[in-house]
């Protein structure tokens, strides 16, 4: 992927690929939620949590994320990013529906009214604003009745889902439906940091402390790539681009080679993936570069971003209000100029921003009976 | 690379060479054993014997909610005349410890991954008759072999117990975990097992397996799947472990890695390092730095090595993990993915390597080396 003309330089500034912004409470989103619905809120005294259940506690931000457009502004749109580029365009990450219960309908509720939400507070007041359409996966046909929902505002340019899930991988032909609208529709599918509370983050359960919790985003997402790749998604849809965000990155190169590894040996258990699955990943998927989980010493530095083929790969992101360090701002100072435009803005704009790649019903079905016998 | 293969190389696939005495010895800190349910239960007790032969055991073993895709996942050449691969001493010998001149090789019965976690004081019981079976069957013929203490992990007291009856003898060199428990390891019930294996001086080998969990993650539908998750998971036990402070915790702990992969470690430091600076008041007992308490305290091994399609970025890695100097060569004979020890890590320089294949391993569980090895 080469820089496209708006990263080159900075000459149009800088794209921010995870900048969040969230209701204060509960109350901003009753007025875009059915009358069962505030019922069943009220009742239940329900409340939309600013940390998202321990995702994200006062040692871990800087404040609440934007509740509105003028807060936005002034704390990330007419802020410069690291090397005083300019913010051309901010990517929103409304995650406040991350963290429901199971209830699929209250999912659904919710994230629709969240959506109306951004739009109207946020997309319809600042034209630099792209939006992400939040779904609910605990309901995959209502989730794919949401993206078409939204697909015709070309403002909303990927789907989010928490990396963080229930239950199955969202390679799982469950989810099939969902990747195969956002495919259809042009939009990229974003797998977010953080995500069901109820799902312990560790196969050993929950963890003992936040350090633990928050450093398993970056396994959760190598678990949901996988399944994207082992279950042949990325290969029956190579229209589908995925973004991982705020789950780190430098991870990266070890999982392309295991799993590269594995398939030599075991591709007979999964015919349909037909390259190496480095091969699809590298195309198909890009990860936001904050938090940047990397080394100190700038040799040790240098090294580690030629094996990330982070010029490539990253896309830059504020992750306003999360505070992760100075990963980020020392990954943008070790790359050349070049890199630096690309992973400034020249790969989002690329490959988040451009709606232009829906293959619309000419997306292949994933049909039961192509599976082996 | 720099460096080039030994003459004596036989090409991976093919049956090795006789032993050459110019050889590099070889510690191999990953083999395999099988033992069948009929030689258990002779060693078993009642009525606990009974209970096995007539309700077996509750706990599912990996390979029975993942299919392997070919040869039950094994070599497909480890099979003996009877019994499951693993079980034959004598196709041990012959395939791994002779043509190879394995000088000591460390025994890792998964079967008692899952038999750890059963009812306490049937756990017990099976992982007792299953040393025990080690003993006779392995150990004893062939001094080669050394054992890892398999132990009702899930059940302290029990645990504690197997570790004091095998600790006199020298042949068992570490207590065995797997990575899956059922609780995260940072969980109270485990320290006492903890502490008597640095008491007795064995480091505690966790290998991957055990109580197949997957949780946030969401289920995986395949074997490839679950078998690359292995990293992750083994990660996030180290990860788990450091953040709650159980390494340092436990005065002279030692931690072997087994199977689970070495090229995730320096992204999985870098991540700890630098979130450990910015999250202090959640971890109050972490007085030093992640990385520091994971090269004082861990071991690596090495199979299945990664390899990239730049061959080089092997080496980086490694280096990169500061922990080249506390990696083991481990064949994980006789499963699919053995790797061979005289071909497996020929793609890395030979100072990284030499270290790998003897004298770390060595140090590591107290084995003389001969003199001169590299």
């Amino acid at each position: 992927m080469t820089a496209g003309a708006g990263g080159v330089g900075g000459v149009g500034g800088a794209v921010d690929t995870d900048t969040h912004v969230a209701p204060a409470s509960l109350d901003a989103l009753m007025p875009y939620l059915a009358p069962f619905w505030r019922d069943y809120a009220e009742g239940a005294a329900l409340r939309l949590d600013p940390a998202q259940a321990g995702a994200y506690p006062p040692g871990a931000t800087a404040g609440p994320a934007p509740p509105d457009v003028a807060t936005l502004r002034e704390r990330v749109l007419d802020v410069p990013a690291p090397g005083g580029v300019p913010v051309r365009t901010a990517v929103l990450s409304a995650t406040s529906a991350f963290d429901v219960s199971r209830n699929p309908y209250y999912d659904a509720a919710l994230c629709g009214a969240l959506n109306d939400w951004v739009v109207e507070h946020f997309l319809d007041r600042d034209e630099r604003l792209r939006g992400g359409i939040a779904v609910p996966s605990g309901d995959p046909e209502a989730a794919v009745a949401e993206i078409h929902r939204r697909a015709d505002d070309p403002r909303f340019v990927q789907v989010l889902l928490p990396v963080r899930g229930h239950d199955h991988r969202y390679g799982h032909r469950r989810f099939l439906p969902v990747l195969e609208a956002a495919a259809g529709t042009g939009l990229a599918v974003t797998l977010h940091a953080w995500g069901r509370a109820g799902s312990a983050a560790t196969p050993t359960g929950f963890t003992h402390t936040y350090l633990a919790d928050y450093l398993s985003q970056g396994h959760l997402a190598q678990a949901q790539l996988t399944s994207l790749v082992v279950e042949g998604v990325l290969d029956r849809l190579p229209g589908l681009r995925v973004v991982v965000a705020e789950c780190g990155f430098s991870w990266l190169p070890p999982l392309l080679w295991r799993l590269d590894k594995e398939w030599k040996g075991i591709w007979r258990e999964v015919p349909w993936v037909r390259r190496p699955p480095s091969s699809y990943l590298r195309e198909q998927v890009r990860l936001t570069s904050t938090p940047a989980h990397l080394p100190t010493d700038p040799a040790e530095l240098a090294d580690a971003l030629e094996v990330i083929d982070a010029a490539r790969l990253v896309m830059y992101a504020g992750d306003h209000p999360h505070v992760h360090g100075d990963g980020t701002a020392r990954l943008l100072a070790a790359l050349d100029p070049a890199a630096r435009a690309a992973v400034l803005g020249g790969t989002a704009e690329d490959f988040l921003l451009g709606r232009g790649r829906g293959t619309g019903s000419s997306t292949p079905s994933h049909r039961r009976e192509e599976a082996p016998r | 690379m720099t460096d080039t293969l030994p003459d004596d190389v036989a090409p991976a696939g093919t049956t090795p060479r006789p032993r050459r005495a110019s050889r590099t010895p070889v510690v191999d800190a990953d083999i395999h054993p099988a033992v069948t349910p009929q030689r258990l239960a002779r060693e078993l007790p009642e009525p606990w014997r009974r209970r096995y032969e007539r309700f077996g055991v509750r706990g599912a073993p990996p390979p029975a909610i993942y299919p392997r895709t070919r040869n039950g996942g094994m070599r497909a050449d480890s099979h003996p005349a009877s019994g499951p691969p693993g079980s034959d001493l004598g196709m041990l010998r012959d395939q791994l410890l002779d043509p190879y001149d394995v000088l000591a090789g460390v025994l890792i019965p998964l079967q008692g991954h899952t038999w750890g976690a059963e009812e306490p004081d049937f756990a017990a019981a099976l992982c007792r008759a299953l040393n025990d079976v080690l003993v006779a069957d392995f150990l004893d013929p062939e001094p080669r072999l050394r054992a890892s203490i398999c132990l009702a992990h899930e059940s302290p007291e029990q645990a504690v117990a197997e570790i004091e009856r095998r600790a006199g003898d020298p042949r068992f060199v570490q207590v065995l975990f797997p990575s899956g428990t059922q609780l995260p390891l940072t969980d109270a019930k485990y320290r006492p097992v903890l502490a008597a294996a640095a008491e007795a001086g064995l480091p505690i080998g966790m290998h991957l397996g055990g109580t197949e969990g997957h949780r946030g993650d969401g289920w995986p539908s395949f074997y490839l799947e679950q078998h690359g998750w292995y990293g992750n998971a083994m990660a996030m036990a180290l990860t788990t472990l450091v953040a709650g402070g159980v390494l340092d915790a436990v005065p002279d702990l030692r931690l072997v890695l087994v199977e689970g992969g070495l090229t995730w470690v320096p992204s999985v430091l870098w991540g700890l390092d630098e979130a450990w600076a910015r999250f202090s008041d959640d971890v109050p007992w972490l007085r030093r730095r992640p990385s520091e308490i994971v090269r004082e305290r861990c071991w690596f091994t090495t199979q299945p090595i990664d390899e990239p399609e730049n061959l080089e970025h092997l080496a980086v890695t490694i280096r990169q993990s500061g922990l080249a100097e506390r990696i083991l060569f481990a064949s994980d004979y006789p499963h699919w993915d053995f790797d061979d020890p005289v071909t497996a890590l020929r793609v890395l320089p030979a100072d990284l390597r030499r270290p790998m294949m003897a004298r770390t391993g060595a140090a590591l569980y107290g084995l003389e080396l001969p003199e001169g090895t590299p």
